[in-house]
């Protein structure tokens, strides 16, 4: 049966030639855009190098005060003390990294301007962070407490100062008036992960600023790592008990909203709670009518052309309905041959997608970006295109199948 | 005629629904598209103000240690004098780090008699004006009398002039910022300094003294045209040597200004493709849905033939038809176009709003035209004979 609806399927699509056309572009171009879609934002959001327990870890990266009485807030990273000294007292993470964000400076070399983003980190950043080291190793714990001026570099970096396929280990690098040297080389990481995306990677020690102040206020954030992923819970309530017990003043302020967030929730928080609410479901709520409203004109279209492709076949519908088909054989049959005109024009999709994704990876819009169409986004891909060709199927289907015999056998055209 | 056509479409409406609403969605992501491209375009037309060419800002990364404000005062004092004395340096300033293309922001509430308005605040010193070559609308520019004063003197911008004293000249009034009271001295021209596709807001700028020195970290430095990265790598070094910055950077304003640029620039290109694609898929669907409509027609026309309507005449109607249902959608559109200024749902001006409705408006009926013109043609080719020998 299905075999017979699929003869009819292609046969109906190479009759009317344009018509197959405009169905095939817009039903691929549709896809296109959401397959690239959900490649970049797995891209962003699924674990992978240098993080791949992403999904048991939690992360701290600013901290808002408010002084209710006199209207004032300020948000910033943290201070060392404040992880040194409150969070490395909790007892449910098992790893804590620690490191400033990303700060620009500059290094020179043969009349040449090379901007760097460094990072300084904590011993335990190595761990968490499962960085794939092609020269040398971390800087070690003695490095650290010695305040050495040691440097891990991308190889990004190491082809800026040293051209490419140079060797860097023990060599050293001029950033920030300082001359640093290089103890290990790592492959670079995606500029999209600014949790641990850097060209330089400094001991946390070389920081000029006091890391006893004990303000709460500062420069750092942290990845808080734990045994298993049912231990997250117990994390963000031990770490809200701390922070309620934080001294805080009317004087300078009396607010204090610090959490630790999985990695969407730390975005949206920054991005659409001001540091406050979690606003995960304002951030679903803003994608998904954006994907609704993106989807909805390619289907009203898609809609429309087969309303038109259907009726034109009203004389076929007809002779079928007069020899005893039923609505639903009918429906049945023409929403099959819909799914196989979208199946056909998601094929499509997949390939332009497969191009477009090639010339982003290539194009320098991120660094480091590797954009892939992976198994999970291949299976939305795939469900989307079922639910576009039943949405576009559907009411045409309906309608088709409540005509009456006797007009369509009479229209015969 | 007019009449008659709408009583055609009226009375296929449940046929025409589809169409109606492909053509009413398409018109609001039209004018949601004209929308920010006209808000941007108007942005970027409006004069920058300042002059970036040459200039680089050099920043610290961390406030300048020193044993006391006085102290750290010196240290700026010193490194102005030796930055200046290097061959290819014209003019130097301090600044708060909120320069020109960067993304720090820094506000305050500023108040004039009832007018209380949010101010971007600047704290610079009185090269400040000419490093960027600032542009002066009344009374002066910080200068070295201002050093003790009764009020502490402040410069505005015209929009924080106009939003704070409206059309009366704003120099010498008094205004209040942080529990303090200041004396305007002078009304500078807006500069376009987020980029060159964000309006200006009201700014106030402030002189840098021992009170706010802590806080300053930033400086801006204008250099010859022939300024090169040997010369840069010597200024980096008595800048570093100087103040022992712990993250010193220095870029150049016009770099940045490309940077901040493409923020805006990027999700433009991308919203322009991605909708430019969909109404292509758009146009194609009625095309095809016309074509289609005029073929089931085709004994219709045909009567109407032999009954003596010219080709153009046919032609004509099938168009008619086509931009009444057209001008069903935009009517429907246009009343939630306009809740957007009535709403104040973005904090776009209304001109910008009217503008765009306009535009998608005519590029709606010119879309319409395009794609009814040749099904048009095809029903007016047709021969009534034919057509009525089918049947």
């Amino acid at each position: 049966m299905l075999k017979n609806y699929f003869k009819i399927a292609i046969a109906v699509l190479k009759r009317r030639k344009f018509f197959t056309f405009i169905s095939l572009f817009g039903i691929s171009f549709t896809l296109t855009i959401l397959i690239v879609l959900t490649a970049f934002v797995d891209h962003l959001f699924s674990p992978s190098y240098p993080d791949p327990n992403r999904d048991r870890e939690l992360f701290v990266n600013r901290i808002r005060l408010e002084a209710s009485k006199k209207n004032g807030m300020s948000m910033s990273p943290l201070s060392f003390y404040f992880f040194d000294h409150y969070v490395a007292a909790l007892k449910t993470p098992s790893k804590i990294a620690v490191y400033t964000n990303g700060e620009m400076s500059n290094g020179y070399k043969d009349n040449r301007k090379i901007v760097v983003e460094l990072k300084y980190t904590n011993q335990v950043f190595w761990d968490v962070y499962q960085f794939q080291f092609l020269e040398g190793k971390p800087f070690t714990g003695g490095q650290l407490e010695n305040r050495d001026k040691v440097v891990v570099i991308s190889a990004a970096t190491r082809a800026k100062y040293f051209g490419e396929e140079a060797q860097a280990l023990g060599k050293y690098i001029e950033a920030n008036n300082t001359q640093y040297r290089v103890v290990g080389v790592v492959k670079p990481v995606p500029f999209l992960n600014n949790f641990c995306y850097a060209d330089l990677y400094l001991p946390y020690t070389l920081v000029q600023d006091n890391l006893k102040d004990q303000s709460l206020q500062g420069r750092f954030c942290a990845t808080i790592q734990v045994s298993s992923s049912r231990d997250l819970p117990a994390l963000k309530k031990e770490f809200a008990g701390m922070i309620s017990k934080l001294p805080r003043s009317d004087e300078s302020y009396d607010l204090i909203y610090c959490y630790p967030d999985e990695y969407l929730e730390v975005l949206t928080r920054g991005l659409l709670g001001q540091g406050k609410d979690k606003s995960t479901g304002k951030a679903f709520l803003i994608f998904g009518s954006f994907l609704l409203l993106f989807m909805l004109l390619p289907t009203i279209n898609l809609v429309n052309i087969n309303l038109s492709r259907i009726m034109e076949r009203s004389s076929e519908i007809g002779v079928r309905k007069a020899f005893g088909a039923s609505a639903r054989t009918l429906t049945y049959q023409f929403i099959v041959e819909n799914l196989i005109l979208t199946l056909f024009g998601g094929l499509l999709g997949l390939i332009f997608s497969l191009v477009v994704l090639h010339v982003l990876n290539a194009s320098d819009l991120s660094p480091n970006m590797e954009l892939k169409i992976n198994p999970v986004v291949l299976f939305y891909s795939l469900l989307a295109c079922l639910v576009f060709g039943l949405l576009s199927g559907v009411y045409p289907a309906w309608r088709m199948s409540k005509i009456n015999v006797v007009t369509a056998l009479k229209a015969n055209n | 005629m007019i009449k008659h056509l709408f009583k055609l479409i009226w009375n296929k409406k449940k046929e025409n629904f589809l169409l109606i609403s492909e053509i009413l969605i398409s018109f609001l992501v039209i004018f949601a598209v004209f929308s920010s491209i006209t808000y941007n375009y108007l942005n970027y037309r409006e004069p920058a103000g300042f002059k970036y060419d040459d200039v680089w800002m050099a920043d610290l990364g961390s406030p300048v240690q020193g044993e006391n404000k006085d102290s750290v005062m010196l240290v700026f004092a010193n490194l102005k004098n030796a930055l200046k004395g290097m061959p290819k340096v014209r003019d130097v300033s301090l600044s708060s780090n909120n320069v020109p293309f960067s993304s720090s922001m820094m506000g305050s509430g500023v108040e004039y008699g009832h007018v209380n308005i949010q101010s971007d605040m600047y704290r610079v010193d009185k090269d400040f004006a000419k490093v960027l070559q600032m542009k002066m609308q009344s009374g002066r520019w910080f200068n070295e009398t201002d050093r003790n004063p009764v009020y502490l003197p402040v410069v505005l911008n015209a929009a924080a002039a106009m939003a704070l004293t409206g059309s009366a000249n704003a120099v010498g009034k008094l205004v209040k910022m942080e529990h303090q009271t200041l004396r305007v001295i002078g009304v500078a021209d807006n500069l376009k300094d987020k980029s060159d596709f964000k309006t200006t807001s009201p700014g106030i700028y402030t002189l840098i003294d021992t009170s706010s020195i802590r806080g300053i970290n930033t400086m801006l430095i204008k250099v010859s045209a022939n300024a090169d990265a040997r010369f840069e790598d010597q200024m980096y070094r008595l800048i570093a040597g100087t103040t022992r910055a712990h993250n010193l950077q220095v870029a150049h304003l016009s770099e940045m200004r490309t940077k901040k640029n493409k923020e805006i620039i990027v999700p433009m290109v991308i919203l322009l493709i991605i909708s430019g694609f969909l109404i292509f898929n758009v146009a194609l669907g009625l095309f095809g849905v016309l074509w289609y409509n005029i073929s089931k027609r085709r004994s219709e026309i045909g009567l109407r033939r032999a009954l003596g309507a010219t080709a153009a005449g046919v032609s004509g109607q099938l168009l008619g038809e086509a931009l009444v249902l057209a001008t069903f959608s935009l009517i429907i559109g246009s009343f939630f176009a306009v809740q957007f200024p009535l709403l104040h749902v973005y904090d776009l001006p209304a001109g910008v709003y009217m503008i765009a409705l306009l535009l998608s408006v005519l590029f709606i009926y010119l879309l319409v035209i395009v794609c009814a013109l040749y099904p048009g043609k095809q029903a007016a080719a047709i021969h009534p004979a034919v057509a009525l020998h089918e049947d």
